[in-house]
């Protein structure tokens, strides 16, 4: 009786193994494939999260909305506090606003008197985020604008105030944003008023530090911090946020998008970007080798002199 | 006709990936994350619920997948477990298959060792559960370093393996009271009539 339950098994077994063990190897060769060829496979994992993700919309719209009720709920409950701080804040904005309108006045003016054109490349695409898997291991976000739209990979993406990432992989109809707080955000940007150039690195904190400044006591929290346009990638002069102090003593950034509310982002239409063929001909003279040549009859050693120079 | 051991495996296969699907979509929505700037100065309570906000919490899904190839492996085959968690891995931007791998590996040791769990205290298999958690977060790390990928911090993964580990019993609890998962009786019989 016993063997005879046994013998379906006798077959199973080993075929169940054999079978896990394929898998284990398969998923062992796709993680070393990610590994090796990453593009690749994050090209796949676009078009799967471009198929799967807009899927999810209908059943996403319902939960942010009951989402933000009970957040406005709460803020009810907040209402009179609020509107203190609301008027409060409010008598500061009329100040500000009267600095502000003298300062457009006199921006006016002088534009005038320099005859500037605003750089007409700059038109963006405006994109509503879908999804988020933001945690603290991966801060990023995506897009309901894709390939469809045009967008680029590494183009840079705002809110209406600050930058906010850079285009990272691009769907038919999505497109995944790092945010400058992902580990692996690095983005070259310029602390005004001294000039400092920096580099602005991602550690999945909510103040990225900022690396390699030159002189860092030319640095003091509060001062502003812009994209410099450095190599190219992204159009030189984009707020970026104000420096601040670390509770490690590191300079870090405040950034001015607003990180919490991240629901429309503008994506900025980047020229192409010139790709580096050559290894550059500053760098490469043609090697000058053996002894120096003899000296020839006058003429003919200016016209060689002439066509190396 | 389809008798009702048969049934009853498929239709928990199928609340499986129901449940898995709902972690997932849970994790892709687009969350306002609490801020700390946004708490009143003297407000403790208010940080200590934005730290708590901040931290990862617990991963569910390897929760139900131990604590379901614990009672009924016959539930979940490997193929099941292999697809959901490479998906999630794919959605969640990890390194594909890695993670897989490690589950895969995890449940089939649970697996393997079924007619020993089967008689083991539940404050035992919670020890044994909470050693394989920290056995597969300690060789993830392991091969992140050494493949030099760079990887958060270790107190990042320690909070969420806690935070595992706490939701373990709460997971086990509502699979066998909602959903009466439990661990086969003695002399229960499959769809060939072989015993559990």
């Amino acid at each position: 009786m016993a063997k005879m339950r046994s013998t379906p098994e006798e077959f199973h077994r080993p075929l169940r193994r054999i079978l896990v063990a394929l898998l284990v190897l398969v998923l062992l060769a796709v993680f070393f494939l990610w590994r090796i060829d990453s593009p690749r496979v994050e090209r796949f994992r676009a078009a799967l999260i471009d198929r799967f993700v807009p899927s999810f919309h209908w059943a996403m719209a319902p939960v942010t909305w009951g989402l933000e009720v009970v957040q406005d709920f709460q803020s009810y409950a907040r209402l009179y506090e609020q509107n203190q701080q609301l008027r409060e804040e409010l008598r500061q904005m009329k100040a500000w606003k009267e600095a502000a309108l003298q300062l457009e006045q006199k921006n006016a003016r002088l534009l005038d008197l320099n005859h500037v054109r605003l750089d007409p490349k700059l038109t963006h695409v405006t994109g509503v985020v879908l999804a988020d898997s933001g945690s603290p291991f991966r801060q990023s976000v995506l897009l309901n604008v894709g390939a469809r739209d045009g967008i680029k990979d590494g183009w840079a993406t705002m809110d209406g105030i600050g930058l906010v990432g850079r285009i990272s992989g691009v769907g038919h109809q999505t497109s995944r944003v790092i945010l400058l707080t992902d580990s692996n955000s690095r983005i070259p940007v310029t602390i005004q008023p001294s000039g400092q150039q920096s580099i602005l690195t991602g550690d999945n904190s909510d103040l990225p530090p900022l690396e390699f400044i030159e002189d860092p006591d030319a640095v003091r929290p509060g001062d502003r911090v812009v994209s410099s346009g450095d190599g190219g990638m992204f159009p030189a002069g984009l707020l970026v946020g104000t420096v601040v102090l670390g509770t490690d003593k590191r300079l870090r950034v405040a950034l001015a998008a607003d990180y919490q509310r991240l629901e429309f982002l503008r994506v900025l239409r980047s020229n192409a970007l010139t790709a580096i063929t050559d290894p550059g001909a500053l760098l490469a003279l043609p090697p000058l080798q053996g002894p120096p040549a003899p000296p020839a009859p006058l003429p003919s050693s200016a016209a060689e002199a002439g066509s190396n120079g | 006709m389809i008798d009702g051991a048969t049934r009853e495996i498929w239709l928990h296969r199928v609340m499986f990936l129901g449940i898995a699907l709902a972690t997932l979509f849970w994790r892709l929505l687009p969350l306002p994350l609490a801020e700390a700037a946004s708490c009143a100065p003297e407000a403790s309570l208010c940080r200590l619920w934005v730290w708590l906000d901040r931290m990862p919490g617990p991963d569910l899904l390897l929760c139900l997948i131990f604590a379901w190839t614990m009672r009924r492996p016959d539930y979940l085959p490997v193929l099941l477990i292999a697809a959901v968690v490479f998906l999630e891995d794919l959605l969640l931007m990890r390194p594909p298959g890695l993670w897989t791998l490690l589950v895969l590996m995890g449940s089939e040791f649970v697996r393997g060792r079924v007619a020993l769990t089967r008689e083991l205290s539940f404050m035992v298999e919670w020890l044994l559960v909470t050693g394989l958690m920290f056995a597969m977060i300690v060789i993830y790390r392991l091969i992140f370093a050494m493949v030099l990928l760079p990887q958060a911090g270790l107190g990042f993964a320690l909070a969420q393996l806690f935070w595992s580990v706490l939701f373990y019993p709460a997971v086990v609890y509502l699979s066998r009271v909602v959903l009466d998962l439990r661990k086969p009786a003695m002399g229960e019989v499959d769809a060939y009539g072989r015993r559990l």
